[in-house]
């Protein structure tokens, strides 16, 4: 690393950090969330950037290069359909295999009666969570796993072994790639270590929205029972993937856990009262969270206020974030609000215009970090993100 | 109950090492070698299903 590198990622880091803590950096910083994005701007597609992630990671890389960011993910493009296909997995459709090279990978929950986990199962999955994973939810979202007592099958076999290597692969290279991010780039890695709350993952992957809503109605002790058991499993995961040098926060990605989704009395009994021991646990450990709030929250900001000051950082999707700033500014590190369409639609001025707005309104004593409301993906202009991120560095020094 | 339910799979654990004891003859040698080996690598499996489910 040159000298010069190494100063600035020092820069960076201090930036970053200092803001994430709530305190005044020398200027704003900036972190945007650039998933398809990068494709876009290194001359690839979304095909390209979702089946190979050496690719993705060069895309990464040119764009924290030749942008003046701070912190970046190291790929954001998250989903490696690499690894989704050898282990046979359904649930994604796939650019350039279920869809067109330059749309973005999608999700596709089933029908409620094809759910992945059926109500009578919520006991299996109490009783024992990693093995139901194993046993039940493995074999129905993968064309190739097999479920225990079925005959075996080839395919069976080398889904398991392919699918391990493939992780194993995958992750060992995020190692190398941060590396370059932070001596080629002087260019902070955002986040380590992910965190889904227990019912939103028992929404997402399990029951599916349509039959957690019913099971919420008729068997609210189950889906307790189910969040609690998740609990300790969330926990490990997060902590296990955690920055040790607790700079940088664990990221929990918030979907369907807020009204109008489910109701204050769902969100109050389940949804929050098995989040919140998670994340008081994780900031015992030392690390802050990453609430990335999807959608609008705005609901339920008096309990995200119950967390002690600096345990999280607050981002703001579709959400007010002159109100989220009242409620939430004097605790917490609020970062986004940067609407997506508007980085998609409209012009340079219209960027910068909302940038000065969020500037003036919630960043004056620090505590803010500038990003879009969600992740950016192959759709935003190029001179848009441009405006955001040089009028942040213009207007946004203290 | 199959063998399967009736093991207590703590967080970051595929099969316990009481259980994978219970598959091996008496030990000769440094038993604590073998445990600390096998918990190295059994947790991998964990962090395989684990992983899949929460990113991928």
């Amino acid at each position: 690393m040159s000298k010069d590198t190494k100063q600035l990622y020092a820069q960076r880091m201090k930036r970053y950090t200092a803001a994430m803590r709530n305190e005044k950096p020398d200027m704003i910083p900036i972190r945007p969330f650039v998933a398809e994005f990068t494709a876009v701007y290194a001359g690839f597609n979304c095909q390209q950037v979702t089946h190979d992630y050496n690719l993705a990671f060069e895309a990464a890389i040119k764009c924290a290069r030749d942008f003046d960011w701070d912190a970046v993910v190291a790929n954001m493009v998250y989903v490696w359909t690499g690894l989704t296909e050898q282990q046979g997995t359904k649930y994604y459709a796939v650019p350039g295999i279920d869809l067109d090279v330059d749309t973005g990978f999608q999700y596709r929950e089933p029908p409620e009666e094809e759910a992945f986990m059926q109500p009578a199962e919520y006991d299996a999955l109490i009783e024992d969570p990693t093995g139901f994973l194993f046993n039940v939810w493995l074999p129905r979202v993968s064309r190739d796993v097999v479920a225990p007592g079925e005959p075996n099958t080839f395919h069976n076999n080398v889904a398991f072994l392919k699918g391990g290597i493939a992780m194993l692969n995958y992750f060992n290279a995020f190692g190398p790639q941060i590396g370059r991010l932070t001596n080629e780039c002087g260019t902070v890695s955002a986040i380590a270590g992910i965190l889904k709350a227990p019912l939103d993952i028992l929404g997402d992957k399990l029951r599916g929205y349509v039959g957690l809503c019913h099971d919420l109605l008729e068997r609210p002790d189950k889906v307790m029972a189910a969040c609690e058991a998740l609990m300790p499993h969330l926990t490990h995961v997060a902590l296990s993937g955690a920055d040790p040098d607790k700079n940088v926060p664990i990221t929990i990605w918030m979907h369907r856990g807020c009204v109008p989704f489910i109701s204050h009395e769902h969100f109050k009994d389940i949804y929050w009262a098995t989040l919140k021991p998670i994340i008081q646990e994780i900031n015992s450990h030392g690390h802050q969270v990453l609430f990335y709030a999807e959608g609008n929250w705005d609901h339920h900001l008096d309990s995200f206020a119950e967390l002690p000051d600096g345990g999280i950082i607050y981002h703001v999707d579709t959400g007010d974030i002159f109100k989220v700033h009242k409620k939430l500014g004097h605790k917490f590190c609020l970062s986004g609000g940067v609407p997506n369409y508007l980085l998609s639609y409209g012009t340079p001025d219209e960027v910068r215009d909302v940038c000065r707005k969020i500037i003036d309104g919630v960043a004056k004593d620090g505590g803010y970090i500038m990003d879009a409301s969600a992740i950016i993906q192959n759709d935003a202009k190029v001179e848009n993100i441009k405006a955001m991120t040089d009028f942040t560095r213009e207007y946004g020094a203290y | 109950m199959s063998k399967e339910q009736e093991i207590e799979r703590k967080p970051g654990v595929c099969v316990p090492w009481q259980e994978k004891m219970k598959d091996l003859p008496k030990i000769r040698g440094d038993a604590d070698l073998v445990k600390k080996i096998w918990e190295d690598n059994d947790t991998w499996g964990y962090v395989y299903i684990w992983q899949c489910l929460l990113s991928f």
